[in-house]
């Protein structure tokens, strides 16, 4: 057999409930298995990784069948990795309050119904609706001779409004996750609210492009950490020399009280109880009083790299693991939301989130609201659709002038790298100088 | 047990238990090599299994998938129960067998899913990188060949092999990146060098870019850009599913000019391509359809589902994505029309991508994203780097006058499409 100088397994046998339900015609509603296995070895250089269906992770001689046939795999690697120690532990699941398997199908289709029929209202000429559910048992084992198992339990919903009038169509959404239970119980509200804005939407207007003072909601702050700070901070870009981060440790990125964190082991949708290879996860200050001070980091990036903490390993089931966020926030300041309206004097207000994307070489982000406030003297003023706001990653810090003091987390899916894992990220509210907007009023 | 004894005993068992049942069943083998800090780093294979069942009973479909043969009864029995919630619907039946029309152009004989033969493409990709001085940071080569069938109680068992060669390469040069490309069923269609040289050379020469001032230009979107734009916005529009939920900006505009009368949009399943085939995921042979003639909303896709539901015919449009259930979407989408030399000799603005397309409104199709690798191009020519910016726009609008379209059509993912130059968009500098 060529050189193993370390293997891992982690199997993934799960379940996915899926609720989708559209213009009150129940679509589907049922649940599908899976189960795959992602086999690793390291071999005199990097990585061999075999991914199949349906391993046998008790059975001894399937597991070194596997292993031979990932070592040849590795054996046509060149660049060499090593592996840093790293502190192993697993923390406790979430205790779910109301366990999603003990709730029949047809209830969790009769309660997202109640939520989809609450986004019709007046005005509102299609509404849609979809409830996840992901059970997930997890098996981890290496030839280090550690071992894990847990389970993870995740439930939640999306809904979907559009209204049109005059040929114009405009659309409200809403989602909420969870990893702590059963999640569909008393939320019409969100289906109303998604219904609600979608309507005002019809007569919001698009806003002028250009630089001018912006404020963020918690959700859309926190997609601005995730895309403008989070993703550069990954050990694997940095180690690449894909982000304009790598190099920056110990140096002011931002302003003095700005605190960056991403902790897996906050009870929020990110959370894992310990990472894809067997590490301990624990709270990261990406950013520590305005200043670089943590990458986020796997075994090989630590090891390559330096200068963070490890146990940022995630993976997609069926997909080897690679360093990801897991709950990614700006601590709070002191700033009123009040205090922050009336410092921005004339700008604009955006809110809610419709994705965002960066390219962390070049070390710059995108993303887009979901519909926001133009601000004048202060106040609250009209509304705005189809704003977007763009930014470059080592200037943007600094031009954040307050930091509220009513963080919120938001949970989300990320992608990377063609895997989706379940994310959260949030902040308090934001006041950005000089922040480029897009829009294509006149 | 191999896939076709399983799928005959599933069909069987199914039909003792619903009025019908259908059975799509797809096995597969890749490889892939991943280049780190500009050598080879992680070799990767695969082997996926996966088969997905739907059962019909009194109008209510039912649907669920493993990845695991020896729950296939856990399977069968989760469709029935979820078949059990679903709202009954008009239902018209499974396709019987057809004499398929046309020959998909799928799966190279010659491509061997090998990893030797991938390295052998990321030493491609890199020497062509090394023509420029950059940086490589990413990137890697894929090899793919997989099996998929579809059968049904009405009697269809159609089977096919598909292969997949893809490369990419992102290089990076100070704060400079590029992003280069392909794929293809054709391993001989797949040029690495070049792919790895392109991604390289937008890298090296988008260094020191200027700044450019807010307002109105003329611009050229490479294929690469509009095909992330028009994808967002334009094949949702399409889906007769969306256009039936009153979700379709193109509702009620059938035989309207919607676009330019120099643009044509239509999805030929028998090009060849990533989506080649003669029959859909729900079995149903597949057609060349045109969306929009010349500039007129001809007409939408549909599914079975759909489609009998509406009243209208399924166009073979039905497409699958991972385990989940048939949707409608497009085989090989074709945008395009005829050709000007160049994008036009004058001043324009070349945006090679853009940051942030999957955030646009796919109601209304407004848009505002960052634009990557800018250049001024001039006479048909990149002349000169631009720093950064942001470019706002619809894209309906976008489509309804466009300058005209460029000779360099290329695939990009089920897209095949050209450069299209716009005149008088907004661009919003720094």
């Amino acid at each position: 057999m060529a050189e193993v100088r370390y293997y891992d397994i982690r199997c993934v046998r799960g379940e996915i409930t899926l609720v989708d339900i559209d213009n009150g015609v129940v679509e589907s509603a049922g649940t599908s298995f899976f189960d795959k296995a992602v086999i690793r070895v390291l071999g005199s250089k990097g990585w061999g990784i075999l991914t199949r269906d349906h391993v046998d992770i008790d059975s001894k001689r399937e597991v070194e069948r596997l292993v031979e046939a990932a070592s040849r795999l590795a054996a046509v690697t060149e660049d060499h990795l090593d592996l840093a120690d790293a502190p192993r532990g697993v923390l406790p699941p979430l205790p779910l309050k109301e366990d999603p398997r003990e709730v029949d199908l047809e209830e969790k289709t009769r309660l997202l119904a109640g939520i989809e029929e609450a986004a019709r209202v007046s005005g509102v000429g299609n509404t849609r609706a979809r409830y996840t559910e992901g059970i997930d048992s997890v098996r981890f084992l290496d030839s280090s001779e550690n071992e894990y198992s847990y389970e993870a339990v995740r439930s939640g919903f999306s809904v979907v409004a559009i209204a049109s009038k005059n040929g114009v169509m405009q659309m409200g959404s809403e989602r909420d996750h969870i990893a702590t239970g059963f999640n569909l119980r008393n939320k019409q509200d969100l289906g109303r609210k998604a219904g609600e804005v979608a309507v005002s939407l019809l007569d919001a207007k698009i806003p002028k492009g250009g630089t001018k003072r912006a404020v963020l909601d918690p959700e859309l702050a926190g997609v601005f950490t995730h895309e403008a700070v989070g993703h550069a901070s990954e050990g694997d870009l940095v180690r690449e020399g894909a982000s304009v981060l790598g190099g920056k440790i110990g140096e002011r990125i931002g302003c003095e009280a700005l605190v960056i964190v991403d902790d897996p082991s906050l009870h929020e949708f990110g959370f894992i109880p310990v990472d894809a290879e067997g590490v301990a996860v624990e709270r990261t200050e990406i950013v520590r009083d305005g200043i670089l001070a943590s990458y986020l980091h796997n075994r090989e990036t630590l090891a390559a790299v330096g200068n963070g903490i490890p146990g940022h390993a995630r993976s997609e089931h069926g997909a080897p693991p690679i360093v990801r966020m897991s709950n990614t926030f700006i601590e709070n300041g002191d700033a009123a939301y009040d205090e922050i309206l009336e410092e921005c004097r004339d700008g604009i207000l955006l809110i809610g989130s419709r994705g965002g994307q960066v390219d962390p070489g070049r070390g710059v982000f995108q993303f887009n609201a979901e519909y926001g406030y133009l601000i004048e003297n202060g106040e609250k003023a009209g509304m705005v659709r189809d704003v977007s706001l763009s930014g470059e990653i080592l200037s943007t810090l600094h031009n954040i002038v307050l930091v509220g003091n009513d963080r919120k987390m938001s949970p989300g899916y990320c992608g990377k790298g063609g895997q989706s894992v379940p994310v959260s990220d949030g902040a308090p509210h934001l006041l950005l100088a000089d922040a480029t907007i897009g829009g294509r009023g006149e | 047990m191999n896939g076709e004894d399983l799928i005959e005993k599933i069909l069987r068992e199914g039909e003792r238990r619903a009025d019908e049942i259908e059975v799509f069943y797809a096995r597969g083998l890749s490889v892939g090599t991943e280049i780190k800090k500009g050598i080879l780093g992680n070799a990767e294979e695969s082997e996926a299994w996966n088969m997905a069942v739907r059962t019909v009973r009194d109008g209510r479909i039912g649907f669920s998938a493993t990845s695991d043969p020896d729950r296939w009864k856990e399977c069968l029995d989760a469709a029935l129960a979820s078949g059990r919630l679903a709202t009954p619907q008009q239902w018209g039946g499974f396709p019987k067998p057809a004499d398929l029309a046309g020959t998909p152009s799928a799966a190279d004989g010659d491509l061997v899913v090998a990893v030797e033969d991938a390295a052998t493409m990321v030493g491609d990709l890199l020497a062509g990188a090394a023509e420029h001085p950059v940086e490589v940071v990413g990137g890697g080569a894929d090899l793919a060949r997989s099996y998929l069938a579809v059968a049904n109680s009405s009697g269809v068992f159609y089977g096919m092999d598909r292969t997949v060669a893809a490369v990419s390469l992102e290089a990076i040069r100070e704060q400079s990146t590029g992003y280069e490309f392909d794929a293809s069923p054709f391993l001989a269609d797949i040029d690495a060098r070049s792919v790895g040289e392109r991604a390289a050379s937008l890298a090296a020469r988008s260094l020191s870019g200027r700044d450019i001032e807010t307002g109105r230009y003329d611009i050229v979107l490479s294929p690469v850009a509009a095909a992330s734009l028009i994808g967002q916005v334009l094949l949702p529009a399409l889906s007769g599913r969306n256009v039936k939920a009153g979700r379709s900006f193109l509702a009620d505009k059938v035989g309207e000019q919607i676009f330019d009368e120099r643009l044509s949009v239509y999805d030929d399943p028998f090009a060849p391509g990533l989506g080649s085939t003669a029959w859909d995921a729900e079995g149903t042979p597949t057609r060349r359809l045109v969306f929009v003639g010349q500039g007129v909303l001809q007409r939408f896709a549909y599914d079975l589902k759909t489609g009998y539901r509406y009243g209208e015919r399924s166009t073979g449009s039905a497409v699958r994505s991972g385990g989940e259930g048939p949707g409608i979407g497009v085989h090989n989408l074709f945008i395009d029309g005829p050709r000007v030399k160049e994008p036009g000799d004058e001043r324009a603005v070349w945006i090679h991508d853009v940051v942030g397309a999957h955030t646009a409104n796919p109601f209304s199709g407004d848009f505002s994203v960052e634009i990557s690798n800018p250049f001024w191009m001039e006479g048909g020519e990149t002349v000169e780097p631009i720093r950064t910016a942001m470019l706002s726009g619809n894209v309906f609008e976008m489509l309804a006058g466009i300058g005209g379209l460029g000779n360099d059509a290329r695939r990009v993912g089920r897209l095949t499409i050209p450069s299209i130059r716009l005149n008088n968009q907004q661009i919003i500098g720094k």
